[in-house]
C-alpha cells in the first residue's frame, strides 16, 4: 500500500492529527484532574450534600421522640412551622440582635482600629490584650458574663452598689428591660475585637501616599476617611460584616448561658429554638424543616451580600 | 433386693437433703451476692460497664465507691459518663437513636420513663428480676418509690434508687425564742410554729423578716429559678387542690389554684432575700447555711449540709460552712404533700451489648446491702429510698438530729407527690418553666397560666388526645399523683 494512501504521515503529521493528539492528551489531562479531585469531591458530597439531601427528606417525614415515622407527610412540618408563632418570634429576636450588635461592633471595631493604627507605646501588647475575648469559647464567655451579671456576687451590681451607696439588686437576666442590653454587652464585648483586628489590617494596607496627597491638598479628616480610607478598606470591611452577620444569625452560646432564651421566650434565637426542638424535644422532622428555612435564608442573604459588594464575580 | 431398695432410698434422701440445703442457701443469699456471683463469669476477661450518671457529687458514688468495689468483686470495670441533669435525657436519646451501644446502664429520672420506654430506649427488666431473684428485695423499697417510679404499662423499666423529696427546713432556735413567740402571738393571734398552710407560711415569713431585720435574717428563702420553680409549682398547685387536666384532657392549670400560687409567690418574694427570683439549689443553700433565712424547702442534702458534720469532706469544700448546725428542724412543707422532685432510677439501655452484666451491676447497686452503704456516702447525693434506710442504725447516729431528719424524710416519702409524667413531659415542663420566668419578668399570673394551658393543649393535640389521655389516666391513678 503506497504511503499516499495513509491520510497521515508519521514523519510529517498533519494538523488534524496533531489536533487529535492534543485533544486526546487534554482529555487525559482532564480525566487525570478529575481523578485527583475525586476524593475531595466525594468527601464534600458526603459531608455537605448528603446531609442536606437527608435533611430535606427528613423534613417531609414525621420523626418525633417516640415515633420513627418515615412515611411521606407532605408539607406537614412546613405548615406547622409557618403557624409557629414561637419560631417567627425567635427569628425576629435573631434579627434584632443582629441589627443592633453588628453596627455597634463595626463602629467600635473601626474606632479602635483607627486608634491603634498610629504607632503608640505598648501598641502590640494592647492589641494582644484586646483580641483576647475572641479566643475565648463563646459558651465560656457567656458563663463568665452570667457571673458578672449575678445579682448577689456579680461585680457589675457591686460597682453600681458602691456608686449609689447601697445594695443594688438588679436582675439583669430577668428584667425584660435589661435582658437585651445584658446579652448585647456580652456579645459586643466578645466580638468587637474580631472587627477591630480585620479593620486594623485593612487600615494598615491603605496607601499612605494617597493620605499624604489628600493632606497636602487640604482635605479634612472626614473627607479623607470617606473618599480614600473607606473605599480602600471596603472589601475587607464587607467580608467582616458578612462573617459577623452570619455569626450573629446563628447566635446561641452567649444567650444560652445567660438566659436560655428567657424570660419566657423573650430572647430565644432561631438557633436556640432549633436546638430545643431538635435535641431536647426530639421533634426531628419539624426541626429539619426549620433548619432548611435557616439554610435558605442564610444562602439568600449571602448571595445578595456578595452580589452587593461585588465579590462573587 | 432389699439392699438395692435401701440404697435407692438412701440416694433419694441424700439428693433431697442436698437440694434442700442448696435451695435454702440460695434463698438466704442476698440479692447483692447473687448479682456478684452471676456477674463473675460474665466479667471474665475484664469487661467494662458504661453507666450514665449525673455529673458532680452524684457521680462520686460510682467513681469512688461502687465502681471500684464492683470491679474488685467481679472483675468488671465501670466507666462513668457524667452529664448535667439538663443534658442526660438528650444524651441517652441521642445514643439510642445512633445505636452505638455505648451505654450499658442508665440513671433515669422517673418522669422520663414513659418517653424513654415508648421510644424503646430502656430494657424491660422483669425477666432479669425473675432470673436473678430480685423481686423480694424490690418489695422493701419504700412504697411511694416502688409503686410509682418503677413501671410503665405494668413492666419494670427501672429500679427507684434515689428518694428525692422536698423537705421543709426551719430554724428551731428562732421558732423557740420567747420574744418572737410573744410578739407573734400578739400580732397574729396563734402560736408561732412551723406553718401547716401556705397562708401561715406567708404570715410567719413576713413576721420574721420584720422582726429580725436588725439581725439580717429573712423570713424565708425558696427556689424561684424557673427550673426549680417547676417542681415547686407542681407541688403547691396540687396541695391547693389543683388538677393538671380535666376528664377531656384539657389543661386546667390556669384555674384559680394556679393563679393563687403564682400570685402568692410574687407576694412572698417581698419577705425573701433580694434577687430570690434567681435562686436555685446553690444560691438558696448559701443563704440558708449562712443563717440568713428562717425557713426553706429543698431536697434532703440540705439537712445533712446544715448539720455541718460533713464539713471536713474534701468533695464538699464548695458547700458554705454551716452556721446553723444543731439549729435546724425538719418537717413536711405546708399542705403536707411534698414534691417527689426528680429522683433517679437505675435502668439498662436497650441498645447495650452486655445487658446481662449491666443488669447485674444495677441490681447490686440497688440492693438492700449496697444501697444502705451508698445513701450514707458523705459526698453522694443519693437519698434514702428503702424502708431500711430510714431506720439504719449507722445513719441514725450520723449527727444528733439525724433521727428527726430520717423521720421527716420517711413521712415525706409517704405523702409525696409525683412529678407530672406524660408522653413528651419535657414539652409540658418547658412551657411551665417559661411561664415562671415570665412571672419574674412582671407579667400577669392569669395571662401566663392561660398561655401555658394553651400550649399544653397544643402539645396534647400533637401527641394525640386519646393517646395522652390514657397515659395521664395511668399516671393519675398512681398513689402519689394527687393528694388523697
Amino acid at each position: 500500500m503506497p504511503a499516499s494512501c495513509f491520510p497521515l504521515s508519521i514523519s510529517s503529521p498533519s494538523e488534524s492529527f496533531l489536533a487529535a493528539t492534543r485533544t486526546l492528551a487534554a482529555t487525559r489531562d482532564r480525566r487525570f484532574k478529575y481523578v485527583l479531585v475525586a476524593p475531595s469531591i466525594f468527601v464534600l458530597l458526603l459531608i455537605g450534600i448528603f446531609p442536606l439531601v437527608y435533611l430535606i427528606v427528613v423534613s417531609f417525614q414525621n420523626i418525633t421522640m417516640t415515633d420513627m415515622d418515615t412515611s411521606f407527610q407532605g408539607l406537614l412540618n412546613y405548615r406547622e412551622m409557618i403557624h409557629s408563632t414561637r419560631m417567627w418570634e425567635s427569628l425576629l429576636h435573631t434579627v434584632i440582635f443582629t441589627a443592633i450588635a453588628l453596627p455597634v461592633e463595626l463602629v467600635l471595631g473601626l474606632a479602635m482600629a483607627q486608634l491603634f493604627i498610629d504607632r503608640i507605646p505598648g501598641r502590640q501588647v494592647f492589641i494582644a490584650l484586646l483580641v483576647l475575648p475572641v479566643v475565648i469559647s463563646p459558651i465560656v464567655a457567656g458563663a463568665t458574663w452570667s457571673l458578672m451579671f449575678d445579682n448577689r456576687f456579680g461585680p457589675i451590681n457591686q460597682i453600681i452598689g458602691w456608686l449609689i451607696g447601697g445594695e443594688a439588686t438588679i436582675l439583669w437576666t430577668i428584667n425584660p428591660n435589661l435582658v437585651y442590653p445584658a446579652i448585647l454587652v456580652a456579645e459586643i464585648w466578645q466580638w468587637t475585637p474580631f472587627m477591630f483586628l480585620l479593620l486594623l489590617a485593612a487600615l494598615s494596607a491603605v496607601d499612605k501616599s494617597q493620605l499624604e496627597a489628600a493632606s497636602i491638598d487640604g482635605a479634612g479628616w472626614w473627607r479623607t476617611f470617606f473618599r480614600i480610607v473607606l473605599p480602600a478598606i471596603w472589601p475587607v470591611m464587607a467580608i467582616a460584616i458578612l462573617i459577623r452577620g452570619l455569626d450573629l444569625f446563628r447566635l446561641f452560646d452567649i444567650v444560652w448561658a445567660l438566659t436560655r432564651g428567657g424570660p419566657g421566650t423573650m430572647t430565644e434565637t432561631i438557633s436556640i429554638f432549633a436546638y430545643v426542638k431538635g435535641f431536647q424535644q426530639f421533634d426531628t422532622s419539624f426541626t429539619a424543616a426549620v433548619a432548611l428555612l435557616i439554610i435558605v435564608l442564610l444562602s439568600v442573604v449571602v448571595m445578595l451580600a456578595l452580589k452587593r459588594v461585588e465579590l462573587a464575580r | 433386693m432389699k439392699q438395692a431398695q435401701f440404697g435407692l432410698r438412701a440416694a433419694a434422701a441424700l439428693f433431697a437433703a442436698v437440694t434442700l440445703a442448696w435451695s435454702t442457701g440460695a434463698a438466704a443469699q442476698s440479692a447483692a451476692q447473687r448479682a456478684v456471683d452471676a456477674a463473675k463469669p460474665l466479667c471474665a476477661g475484664g469487661k467494662t460497664i458504661t453507666i450514665v450518671w449525673e455529673a458532680g457529687l452524684q457521680s462520686l458514688d460510682p467513681l469512688n465507691f461502687s465502681g471500684p468495689k464492683w470491679e474488685q468483686l467481679t472483675g468488671c470495670k465501670v466507666k462513668v459518663v457524667e452529664a448535667p441533669v439538663s443534658e442526660m435525657f438528650t444524651k441517652i436519646m441521642q445514643e439510642f437513636r445512633a445505636g452505638t451501644g455505648a451505654y450499658d446502664a442508665l440513671n433515669v429520672i422517673p418522669a422520663w420513663m414513659p418517653d424513654l420506654a415508648q421510644a424503646g430506649a430502656l430494657e424491660v427488666l422483669d425477666p432479669y428480676v425473675e432470673k436473678y431473684g430480685y423481686a423480694k428485695e424490690l418489695q422493701t423499697i419504700a412504697a411511694t418509690y416502688r409503686d410509682n417510679q418503677m413501671k410503665v404499662n405494668g413492666k419494670i423499666y427501672g429500679f427507684p434508687d434515689d428518694g428525692d423529696v422536698f423537705v421543709f427546713y426551719y430554724r428551731k432556735d428562732l421558732f423557740a425564742r420567747d420574744d418572737l413567740k410573744k410578739a407573734f402571738k400578739a400580732k397574729l393571734g396563734y402560736d408561732l410554729a412551723p406553718p401547716k398552710t401556705w397562708k401561715q407560711f406567708g404570715e410567719i415569713g413576713a413576721f420574721f423578716t420584720e422582726a429580725l431585720k436588725s439581725e439580717g435574717i429573712y423570713g424565708a428563702s425558696m427556689f424561684r429559678e424557673a427550673g426549680y420553680g417547676n417542681f415547686m409549682f407542681q407541688e403547691r398547685f396540687r396541695n391547693e387542690g389543683g388538677k393538671f387536666f380535666d376528664a377531656n384532657m384539657k389543661a386546667t392549670i390556669n384555674g384559680p389554684e394556679g393563679v393563687k400560687v403564682l400570685t402568692e409567690w410574687r407576694s412572698e418574694n417581698k419577705f425573701m432575700p433580694p434577687g430570690v427570683e434567681k435562686f436555685g439549689f446553690v444560691e438558696n443553700l448559701a443563704v440558708f447555711l449562712e443563717g440568713k433565712s428562717a425557713m426553706t424547702i429543698s431536697w434532703p442534702p440540705y439537712g445533712r449540709f446544715a448539720a455541718g458534720y460533713l464539713s471536713e469532706e474534701k468533695a464538699l469544700s464548695w458547700v458554705p460552712k454551716s452556721k446553723i448546725a444543731g439549729k435546724v428542724g425538719y418537717t413536711l412543707p405546708p399542705g403536707g404533700h411534698p414534691e417527689l422532685a426528680a429522683g433517679f432510677a437505675l435502668s439498662v439501655a436497650a441498645g447495650s451489648k452486655q445487658k446481662e452484666a449491666a443488669y447485674l451491676f444495677i441490681q447490686w447497686l440497688n440492693s438492700e446491702e449496697i444501697s444502705n452503704q451508698r445513701v450514707q456516702l458523705p459526698y453522694a447525693l443519693r437519698d434514702p429510698f428503702r424502708d431500711s434506710h430510714f431506720t439504719n442504725p449507722g445513719y441514725l447516729k450520723l449527727w444528733p438530729d439525724a433521727k428527726d431528719y430520717l423521720a421527716a424524710l420517711q413521712a415525706a416519702s409517704k405523702t409525696g407527690l409525683l412529678d407530672l409524667s406524660l408522653i413528651q413531659t419535657d414539652k409540658y415542663e418547658e412551657a411551665l418553666r417559661q411561664g415562671i420566668s415570665r412571672l419574674w419578668a412582671g407579667e400577669d399570673p392569669k395571662k401566663i397560666l392561660d398561655d401555658i394551658a394553651k400550649q399544653w393543649d397544643e402539645i396534647t393535640a400533637k401527641v394525640g388526645v386519646e393517646k395522652q389521655k390514657a397515659v395521664y389516666a395511668a399516671w393519675a391513678a398512681k398513689s402519689g399523683a394527687y393528694p388523697k
